[in-house]
């Protein structure tokens, strides 16, 4: 009874494990089986592992690049709106972002093949990802406005934001080739639940000295909003039936996506180990519940124009709306139904490790009394040092971080890892995973910009991960 | 097991929020922040070429037209208008003055304001005129209520003569710049 009801909840549970989109502290931590989702050949010696729900919570990593809630929101008795206008118009650039990212895994399984140089893996997470890049001119329009800015464009191509919400099916295979190398490879499908994105918009607004009246007003606008399943889940909103319609866009009902993960481990030596990763190289086919909204077109107005003698022509003709109906024909706002095509994120990973001190020792040979098998377990080295390169496309282009690392095992029960990452969000993240093995029971638990809870509302970046696993490294 | 695992996450994660801390926030600053943005373009033009004027042999040389004009009364912009002033740019280079009256007309044909301007001949004939609407003003219902512009125009000297000027006319050139209230 025992067995079948950890059966269900690992089949159907509700193992919340959340990343980040950059898991420097996950990744090559191979003590721990989410490893293998963001390094599909990473180098594991488990027989099989399962994750299981255990401990319940939201995992997630949100990060602003250019201002924190305490930026803002300090209760310091300054104005707010001198901050508003020192920190968020004066103190960003249209590079600063507000993203976040979170990971909810579903289904998580995973176990060596007759071959035992081969892992299959499998699995089911849900993901939401959002990101919106400061609107500067966009806010400098509507905080200040266009008066005495002659000649100055206001840039339409500052609104760069996209967003979805999906439920991601994969199945990945790991090969030991030999003893230095190992590959990996998985494949996903995405069932998306909605999708926003409006990432490629051009054009400005300006205001000129006019020809004839005083000013000449320009809308040039090239811009596109597109969106897939936001009018299902309103409709959803408003009948109370939210749980339903995501369920089913999440499982097969929405839009459907492919994508590929690949990665490998290479080792110099015992010692000196490289890896690399290549995650979400997909695309998703948005047709269902479609809705797009365009604004395009380009038009030039000094307001009512009245000249004679040709406004003479027709003495009763509304000059007013003839303005209006003409700018509406030449930049119309339009809404259309075509199907789109999205890219996810695709996300690079890449590490290069040295080991050194005592390696751990192997499963077999521990003291583990009458009923020890034999063990896939490879040598692990109680120290290991190196550094990560991650580097993710974004709609402004590729991010990049850098991390360095240290490993420390403390036999085959516990092992730590510590990191010092720089990115666009910090210069000071230190990040601290901690790996538990209890037998079979695997625990995990890493949080990122420890420095920062301090005062967690003055940071800009923050994540954590947590995850409970059953592994096993015997025989199937 | 479950239990002393449950139990031993729940203190980890205990232990982490009692380490951490966080300054007070107060979010209700955020109803404090102002939006009142000024902005500012061209509301009407109009020209008329001398040789146009000489042909208006009306009793008394007058010529009046009313112009539809909807954009300060609709509702995006009425409701949330603090202040502002409308600028006019009367420029006369024909060989005759000119009276220029130009009224604003609420939705019911009423006249809420007049702009009088009588300008000499060519070739000192510019008039620049600024109105302010709102605290410093004239009342912004003026603004908010303006659903016609009248102008009316008289030519105060004969209808024969031409100026040596290139392109004799009177233009009337008027742009607003408003306060709004965003937030």
């Amino acid at each position: 009874m025992r067995i079948s009801l950890l059966f269900l909840i690992t089949l159907f549970g509700v193992s919340i494990c959340g990343y980040a989109q950059n898991k420097q502290l996950l990744y090559d931590f191979t003590e721990i089986p989410q490893s293998i989702n963001i390094n599909p050949g990473a180098e594991i010696d488990y027989q099989w592992f399962a994750g299981v729900p255990a401990l319940s919570g939201v995992s997630f990593q949100a990060g602003s690049s250019g201002v924190s809630a305490y930026d803002l929101f300090a209760n310091d008795g300054l104005d707010f709106n001198v901050k508003v206008r020192e920190r968020l118009l004066n103190g960003m650039s249209t590079r600063d972002e507000l993203s976040g990212t979170y990971q909810l895994e579903l289904f998580n399984i995973g176990f060596r093949g007759k071959d035992q140089n081969i892992f299959y893996s499998m699995g089911i997470y849900h993901e939401g990802d959002a990101i919106g890049y400061w609107f500067q001119d966009y806010a400098l329009l509507a905080i200040d406005g266009n008066a005495d800015q002659l000649n100055r464009r206001f840039d339409l191509g500052d609104l760069k934001t996209r967003g979805e919400m999906m439920n991601v099916f994969h199945f990945g295979i790991n090969k030991s080739i030999d003893r230095k190398l190992t590959l990996g490879v998985r494949a996903k499908v995405y069932s998306s639940i909605f999708d926003f994105n409006s990432t490629n918009n051009k054009g400005f607004f300006v205001t000129r000295p006019g020809s004839n009246n005083t000013f000449s007003s320009t809308l040039n606008a090239d811009m596109r909003w597109r969106t897939s399943g936001i009018n299902e889940i309103k409709r959803a909103l408003d009948d109370g039936t939210l749980g339903n319609t995501i369920f089913k866009r999440g499982f097969f009902g929405g839009n459907l996506g492919v994508g590929i993960d690949l990665g490998f481990t290479y080792k110099f030596s015992n010692q000196t180990v490289l890896t690399g990763s290549l995650l979400d190289l997909g695309l998703i086919y948005h047709a269902n519940d479609v809705e797009n909204y365009t604004l395009v077109g380009d038009v030039t107005t000094e307001g009512v124009e009245v000249i004679l003698p040709d406004a003479l022509v027709n003495s009763n003709e509304d000059f007013w709306q003839n303005l209006v109906d003409d700018i509406e024909e030449i930049v119309p706002f339009e809404n259309n139904f075509n199907s789109y095509i999205t890219f996810r994120p695709t996300k690079l990973n890449a590490s290069i490790r040295h080991n050194w001190g005592e390696p751990t020792l192997r499963a077999a040979n521990c003291d583990c009394g009458p009923y020890a098998t034999s063990s896939n377990r490879v040598e692990k080295f109680v120290n290991g040092v190196g550094a990560q390169l991650y580097m993710i496309n974004r709609p402004r282009g590729p991010q990049t971080a850098l991390t360095a690392f240290y490993m420390r095992r403390f036999g085959n029960f516990m092992a730590v890892k510590t990191t010092y990452t720089i990115d666009k969000f910090s210069y000071s993240n230190i990040g601290l995973g901690l790996n538990l093995q209890a037998g079979p029971v695997n625990l995990y638990l890493l949080a990122d910009n420890l420095l920062a809870y301090r005062n967690i509302a003055n940071t800009r970046y923050t994540s954590f991960q947590l995850g409970l696993n059953i592994i096993s490294w015997g025989k199937n | 097991m479950r239990n002393h695992l449950q139990n031993f996450g729940i203190a980890i994660l205990t232990l982490g929020m009692l380490m951490s801390c966080s300054e007070e926030l107060d979010f209700k600053q955020f109803d404090d922040v102002e939006a009142t943005p000024t902005y500012e373009a061209s509301i009407l033009y109009l020209e008329a070429p001398e040789n146009i004027i000489n042909l208006v042999n009306t009793a008394d040389n007058v010529i009046s037209q009313n112009f539809n004009f909807d954009a300060f009364s609709s509702n995006i912009f009425a409701k949330r208008v603090i202040e502002g002033t409308i600028t006019y740019v009367v420029e006369n280079t024909t060989s005759k003055e000119l009276e220029i009256n130009i009224e604003f007309l609420d939705d019911n044909g009423n006249v809420t304001d007049t702009e009088l301007f009588v300008i000499p001949s060519a070739p000192t004939a510019t008039i620049e005129r600024e109105i302010a609407y709102g605290p410093s003003g004239q009342s912004i219902d003026i603004i908010t209520t303006l659903s016609t512009i009248r102008v009316t125009a008289r030519n105060l000297g004969d209808n024969t003569s031409q100026s040596n000027l290139s392109d004799p006319m009177i233009t009337v050139k008027s742009s607003g710049k408003f306060r709004v209230r965003l937030k």
